[in-house]
Formats: C-alpha cells, structure tokens, sequence
C-alpha cells in the first residue's frame, strides 16, 4: 500500500469549559488516509467528528498524539502554510465561507494568501470555477448565489490553490436536496481525478459514495471499513443513532422476505439490477 | 388596528450600498482609482468654490456628468430628497447665527441680534448649492462605480502608505467583509422580525416621538443579530486561516488595473476645472 497522506496517530482532545470544566472530545484515535481515498466520517451529534476534521490543517492541534499530512506534523507553525495548502477545507455553512463581493475575487483569495504571481492567478481562476461549473457567475456578487452554488465557490476558492486533499465538515447539511446532489457531483468528479477526500457528514446517502467509512462515537471509532460492509451492522447503527441509507434498509426487509434477493445493497440503482436479475431468473418481464 | 404594509419586513429591497448601474457608459470604464482621485478633487473644488458663478457652472458640470455616464439624472435627485429638510436647517441657521462670519454687502435687515447681509445670502444658497454638487458627484461615483472597484481602488491608492506601516491590505479586507455581510444580515435581520412578529412583537409601531419606546421596540432584534455576528464572525476566521491567510504577511495581487491615456486626460481635465474654478475671478 502506498505512503498514507494523512496519518492519525493516537491523538486526544479536549475543550476547557470556564476554565476549570473539561469535555473530552477525542481519546486516543489513531487512522491512515491514503492518496485517492474518499473516506467519509460519521457520527451523530457530539461524536466529535467535526473536531476530528478540524485537525487535518491544523485549524486544532491535538493535545497527545500527532497527526502528519504527507509527513509534515500538524503540531509545527512554520510548516502551516505548507499542510493548509496541501489540505483545503470546506465548511458547513455557505454564508460564512465567502470573504469577497465578487465570486472571482474570493476565489483569488486563496491565491493572494499564499503568493501565487498575478500572472498565473487568471489560470487557476479559470480552472477552479470551470471545475465546479461556476464560471458563469465569477463576476457575481455572493448574495445572489443560491446555496449549493456558494458551497461551489466556496470548493473553488480552495481548487484554485490545488491541494491534494479536500476536507468537507458537513458541506452540504445546509443545502437543499439540488444543491447536494451538485456538491456531490462536484465530489465524485475530482475524486476520480485523484483527489483525496475526508467528507464528514451525517447524510447516510453520501456515505454510500465514498469507498471507506469511519464511524465515530464518544470520541472514538467504533466502525471502521467499506460503505457496504458498515450497512450490514444494522443494529449497532441503530444504537448508535445511525440511519442506514433508504436502498440498504429496503435491500434488508425484502431480503427477510425472500432469502435470494441480496441484503447488502446500497445504491438505489443496485435495488433495480436485484429486481431485474431475480425477475429475470424467474421468467417475469419487468421493464 | 394598524395596517402593515406588506414590504415592512423586506429589509434587503431598501439596500442601497452598492446600487451600481451598468450602463457601459465611457465613465463607467474609467480605472476606479482615477475615478477616485478626480472624485476627491472635484469635491475639494466645490467645497472651496464661494462664487455664485463657479457653484453654478460646477453644478451643470455634476448635470452633465450624468449625461456622460448615461445614468438618468432622477437617480441624483433621489439622492437630494432625504438632504432636503437639513439643506434647509442649515440654510435657516447660517441666515441667522452666521452675521458675524459674514458681515460683509449690503445689509438687507438688522433687527435685535438678526443681521441678513449681502454676504450671509450668499452664505446659505452657495452652501445649498454646494450640497447638491456634492451628492449629485458622490452618486456619479456610486453608480458607475461597483463596490469591488471602489474598495480595491481605494486599496491600490493607500498602497504607498505600507511604507509608514500602515495596514493597507487589512484596511481594505474590512471594509469589503463589512459589504459583503451587509445582505446576509439583513436577510438574517429580515428573519428575525418576522419570527419576533409571529410571537407578537411589534415593530415601529409607536408613534415616532416615542423615541425610548422605539428603541426598546428593536432590543429583541439587536442582541440575537449581535449574536449571529460574533458566530459567523468565527466561522469566517477559521476558513479564512484553512486557506492560509495570515495577517501582516506579504500577498499578491489579483486585480490589478492598468490607466488608459483616457483616465490621464479626464484627471488632467479635472484639475483644469478645479483651478479654473478656484483661480478665476467670477464677478459674482
């Protein structure tokens, strides 16, 4: 296996409350990411996921343990720049991400940070806006963008700087179903490009996308694997407050009906394939 | 029961920052920061300007400047309707208080401590005039102007003051967050209204002298707003950081603008007008 690009190792955290209080958040959570992975992170309120996220470009700094992005520790402020160059990080809400008034300029404002020559700026601009299929807008103001179309900007701000990893904190929970199918697209896209992505999210649909989920609890893993053999933990997800996606639930209960229909689907397309496989075999015509 | 208008919660309608109007117009596609400079010193002109001849020429010149821009000049009279009633303050206080200032003409009226001098005349329709000048520029400038260019104008303008550790880049990164955020909280004060409004508050209800009572009317409003402003203002910070911002460090620059012979002639052209208006002695 190749060199991970994100190494977690053992780290905890914790948040000081007035002083005196404190909550732990992380205890002893240790994880690789490989180049090309898309890895999504799981967990119900509170699990401490969003914190776990928070470390990758050092935005947190974890009281024990360590975490390296391609082998630069997060701990080190003169390697910062460096890791939130290499690591680019979209947030949860769309409003709060965009510091320009114009779509163009907030892209630029990545670039501006970390020097890049006005002569290469129009490039990358270009690139970025033509990657989410916002190049349209790049002479808009912010506020007439709907909200899926700011998370895109917000993706674009952070392509420009081409980083290696793109890290979602609950991107698309603000977003309409329209506007996280776009960001979704937009997702699967560059990860078919090469690009690794965390996404950390509570959208059981998004889980199935991505080819590794780590599932979260009391600061700690509980699950950790591929989409479709987490899904087969029913009833763990289930005590841990955990949906199971609308295709993998239905794949289950038919299955309980008719022990030949499979139990670990998890794509609405495979539920039709099943259908039209076991209908076949049985010399019904469906279509 | 009072009746409520419809739009009374519509608070993004009546935004008028950054009313901009593409018009394509020669004006429009000035570069900002020359835009800025000869705005800067067409106001300085007026403002000194104390000729009845000079106010009038430079009042046309302002007329004309919308023409030029093809920006109907309704728009500039809007923008003199709410400076009417202290156009018309002021005009009464300097008729009255400012004799000593100018005691000089003809004196039209002299009664107990009134004095109406040729000169205090003079006095308050030169002011009056120069108001309108003044707006009628300013609005020019706003309309054919977006917000972007004029902050990222006034940025590359104040760039020589780096040299005396002035924070240029940081200065103008306030002021264009401080426009940016201007929509989203009034659509997140918009918010707040209406839901305080469900609940039974009531909004600019009270009669208008009712100042206190007014005012306490909004506290429901204002204290949840600066709430939401402190959380969006972390939220900023930390995606500001993610992509590397660090305060103080050296930057490029994306827009950068580059001044056409055009821009040198209209800056020429300003100045001219400013010393002729200054410098010539216009009878009156």
């Amino acid at each position: 296996m190749s060199q991970p690009f994100i190494q977690v190792e053992g780290i905890s955290f914790e948040y000081t409350i007035n002083n005196h209080k404190t909550v732990p958040v992380l205890e002893n959570v240790s994880f690789d990411v490989h180049p090309g992975e898309y890895v999504t992170i799981i967990g119900h309120n509170g699990s401490g996921k969003s914190t776990l996220s928070k470390h990758f470009n050092g935005i947190l700094k974890p009281l024990s343990g360590n975490i390296y992005v391609d082998g630069l520790n997060t701990r080190e402020a003169n390697l910062q720049r460096e890791i939130r160059q290499k690591v680019g990080m979209v947030f949860q809400h769309p409003d709060n991400q965009i510091v320009a008034t114009i779509v163009e300029d907030d892209v630029a404002f990545g670039l501006e940070n970390i020097g890049v020559p006005s002569s290469e700026m129009k490039a990358r601009i270009d690139f970025a806006l033509d990657a989410v299929g916002m190049s349209e807008f790049r002479k808009r103001p912010p506020h007439h963008l709907s909200g899926g179309q700011k998370q895109r900007v917000a993706i674009a701000g952070i392509l420009a700087m081409k980083p290696d990893c793109l890290v979602l904190d609950e991107a698309t929970s603000m977003l309409d179903t329209y506007g996280r199918r776009d960001i979704l697209d937009v997702v699967r896209r560059l990860n078919n490009d090469g690009m690794t992505i965390v996404s950390v999210t509570h959208h059981m649909s998004e889980v199935a996308e991505a080819s590794r989920v780590i599932v979260i609890e009391k600061g700690q893993i509980v699950l950790d694997g591929a989409p479709r053999e987490i899904f087969q933990q029913y009833e763990l997800l289930h005590q841990l407050q955990l949906d199971v996606p609308l295709a993998s639930q239905l794949a289950r209960l038919v299955h309980e009906y008719d022990n030949e229909f499979q139990a670990d689907l998890i794509h609405n397309e495979e539920i039709i394939q099943e259908v039209m496989r076991l209908s076949a075999k049985r010399g019904v015509y469906v279509g | 029961m009072r009746e409520i208008a419809s739009f009374e919660f519509e608070l993004t309608r009546n935004i008028t920052i950054g009313q901009y109007l593409p018009t394509g117009s020669l004006i429009h596609r000035m570069d900002p920061r020359i835009k800025l400079l000869a705005f800067t010193i067409l106001v300085i002109a007026m403002a000194i300007c104390d000729t009845y001849v000079g106010n009038i020429i430079a009042l046309a010149f302002a007329c004309y400047l919308f023409y030029m821009s093809r920006i109907p000049i309704s728009y500039g009279l809007s923008g003199v309707k709410p400076a009417v009633p202290f156009i018309l303050i002021l005009a009464v206080l300097q008729l009255l208080f400012y004799s000593e200032i100018a005691s000089g003409g003809t004196v039209f009226v002299d009664y107990g401590f009134i004095l109406i001098t040729s000169d205090s005349v003079r006095l308050v329709i030169v002011s009056a005039l120069r108001f309108i000048e003044i707006i009628f520029l300013s609005s020019v400038l706003t309309l054919s102007t977006s917000t972007t260019q004029i902050t990222h104008g006034i940025e590359s303008l104040l760039r020589p003051l780096k040299h005396v550790k002035f924070p240029v880049h940081e200065f103008a990164l306030i002021i264009t967050i401080a426009i940016r955020f201007v929509p989203t909280f009034a659509m997140e004060m918009e918010k707040m209204m209406k839901a305080q409004a469900s609940r039974g508050a009531e909004f600019g209800t009270g009669a208008w002298w009712r100042i206190i009572q007014r005012t306490k009317d909004v506290f429901p409003i204002i204290i949840p707003l600066f709430n939401v402003a402190m959380a969006r203002a972390e939220d900023l910070v930390l995606a500001m950081e993610s992509r590397c911002y660090t305060p103080g460090s050296e930057r490029s620059i994306y827009t950068k603008y580059k001044a056409q012979n055009m821009d040198y002639m209209a800056l020429l052209f300003c100045v001219l007008f400013t010393v002729l208006l200054l410098a010539f002695p216009f009878p009156y």
